[in-house]
């Protein structure tokens, strides 16, 4: 009854918008039957105390609560959700995306010094389940055979860390001191040192976050000078035609499938609003250009046309 | 002359007033020669900084990633920092290319023109050509890597692009002022000499380049015959043409 409510309310608020965006809306923009519009961001966003969940406005203290509950329910489906969604794609840009980064340092061809410090220390945030940890150790070891990188995978929620313990179990990775678990909010990380991480990555996170910036700030701060900040994010398709195509994907098939393996329509439909909620390739690499960071390049790299993008940012020495 | 350079100052005038977003200020391509203004530094400091001592390094590593990881830690950064680079080491040979093409215009100084007889063009090109090819002798023993990496797809259009730029700059400091269709075959045909003598060069064992040297000349030889050929063939053509028209208008043809 309750969600039948909102459902309505929700797609008043739509008729609303659309009637007043009319005018100006030119063929091509016009949204395909059964996507909804992102209503327009709420105008004053810090003052009063809200963000958005999805295409929903709610209060900030809320948002982190809501998106807790939401990875707690997919944690043990996670992957095999990941693989029906993205058509196993996502696998090939979390390979892009470690193989890009190229970590570990490679003792044969790098002239050792004895105060230089072996391996990466390298943190992954929101990396509960470990996907892109293990993939970081493993180039690092094979690639680079670098037996002293290391790897602290943080998430905010304890239901996808126990899901990466219990696969880290089958990696050569479980209970060496390579690999570590923390649980931490990645606008407070107050376990990890100033200056102390070489390489910062989050994959697939950034979007759940209350406060980009304040995260973007707090990475800023426990990277060393020159060190790395990578994100791998949902992002905008750039070809229309494409764009077209993929919003009739995300809206319609995503929370249907979401429906049929997990058990859980809610969650998915949270993961494809927030997804479209999140900035463009050039608002975000704008974004990380005023936390601080250097910018390589145009700042960012589409992955299938832009489904999703790899973020840098090089914290300056 | 002066008016040219008084119109370009203009135009750079107005586009420094305009507001301008910090980052693109070094992204930006002058598409022209402006002589009131310095031309602003071609990679951003941060940039720069690793790259040059990571170019210090290419002797010894060559045109690889491990020249560039080096050149990030002499210049105070991580290894991790090379991510600064998305295209690795072609950004490296990158840095060769356009910082030893940015200094020919300071490394060769023609004479003032003495008793009212100046350089030719033609000799003028050969010397700045020289000049070109003679700064890749440091990392001689590396560039055919450098050249493979360029080959290789995703890099063949900003090598060519380089090439191009390249040829231009040359033409440019030659004091070339040509505004029709030859200034296109110019940076073609130079170009193409270009390249194919430093692919030669990179298997030239003579003393201090002569067999080098003698190949250029020959190219710039083969051009002017070829040139002259096609000017003559030209001025051939046209005349049969035109004959041809006439004679047959005389014998009555509505032509």
């Amino acid at each position: 009854m309750q969600a039948t409510r909102i459902r309505i309310g929700r797609q008043l608020l739509d008729a609303r918008t659309s009637v007043g965006r009319q005018s100006v809306r030119g063929f091509a923009a016009s949204a395909p039957r059964g996507v909804k519009e992102p209503p327009p961001p709420p105008q004053k966003d810090a003052q009063d105390g809200t963000t958005h969940f999805g295409f929903e406005t709610v209060a900030e203290a809320l948002k982190e609560q809501r998106v807790r509950g939401v990875f707690s329910s997919v944690a043990s489906s996670y992957d095999s959700m990941n693989d029906f969604m993205s058509l196993g794609i996502h696998r090939l840009w979390k390979d892009h995306f470690v193989r890009n980064l190229n970590p570990g340092r490679n003792p044969l061809t790098s002239p050792s010094s004895p105060d230089a410090q072996k391996g990466w220390n390298i943190l992954d945030i929101a990396g509960g389940t470990g996907d892109i940890a293990f993939r970081m150790l493993d180039h690092a070891s094979h690639i680079n055979h670098d037996a002293h990188t290391n790897v602290t995978v943080a998430d905010i929620n304890p239901d996808m860390l126990a899901e990466g313990k219990k696969r880290s179990l089958q990696t050569p990775y479980a209970r060496s001191p390579r690999l570590r678990f923390v649980e931490a909010n990645a606008e407070k990380l107050d376990m990890i040192p100033d200056n102390s991480i070489d390489l910062y990555t989050v994959a697939f996170g950034i979007r759940n976050f209350t406060h980009k910036d304040v995260a973007l700030k707090e990475a800023y701060r426990v990277l060393k000078p020159g060190g790395v900040f990578a994100c791998l994010e949902f992002s905008k398709v750039e070809n229309p035609l494409f764009n077209a195509v993929y919003q009739q994907w995300s809206f319609n098939a995503i929370p249907y499938i979401g429906q049929l393996v997990a058990g859980d329509r809610a969650s998915y439909q949270y993961l494809v609003e927030s997804i479209a909620r999140f900035p463009s390739q050039e608002e975000f690499s704008g974004m990380i250009r005023d936390a601080g960071f250097l910018i390589p390049g145009k700042g960012y790299e589409n992955l299938t046309d832009g489904i999703a993008a790899i973020h840098k940012g090089v914290k300056p020495a | 002359m002066p008016a040219t350079a008084r119109l370009s100052s203009t135009i750079i005038g107005t586009s420094r007033a305009s507001p301008s977003r910090s980052l693109p200020a070094f992204r930006q391509r002058c598409a022209y020669h402006s002589y009131d203004y310095a031309q602003p530094p071609p990679f951003p400091p941060a940039e720069t900084k690793i790259l040059s001592s990571a170019y210090a390094h290419v002797p010894e590593h060559g045109f690889t990633i491990d020249a560039l990881k080096l050149g990030a830690r002499d210049a105070g950064y991580l290894d991790a920092s090379t991510n600064l680079f998305p295209r690795g080491v072609f950004d490296l040979i990158n840095y060769h290319l356009v910082t030893q093409r940015l200094a020919l215009k300071d490394s060769v100084q023609f004479p003032e023109a003495k008793d009212g007889k100046e350089i030719g063009v033609g000799r003028k090109v050969r010397s700045l050509t020289l000049a070109r090819l003679r700064a890749n002798e440091p990392v001689l023993h590396r560039w055919q890597e450098a050249l493979a990496v360029m080959a290789q797809p995703t890099y063949i259009p900003p090598s060519l692009h380089e090439l191009a730029a390249l040829a231009d700059e040359i033409w440019f400091l030659a004091g070339d002022q040509s505004v029709d269709t030859s200034w296109y075959t110019k940076r073609a045909t130079l170009s193409t000499v270009y390249s194919a003598t430093e692919v030669f060069m990179t298997q030239d064992t003579s003393k201090n380049f002569v067999e080098t040297e003698q190949f250029l000349d020959n190219r710039l030889q083969d051009l002017q015959t070829v040139g002259g050929f096609m000017g003559k063939l030209g001025e051939w053509v046209n005349y049969t043409g035109h004959s041809t028209i006439n004679v047959l208008r005389s014998k009555g043809m509505r032509i």
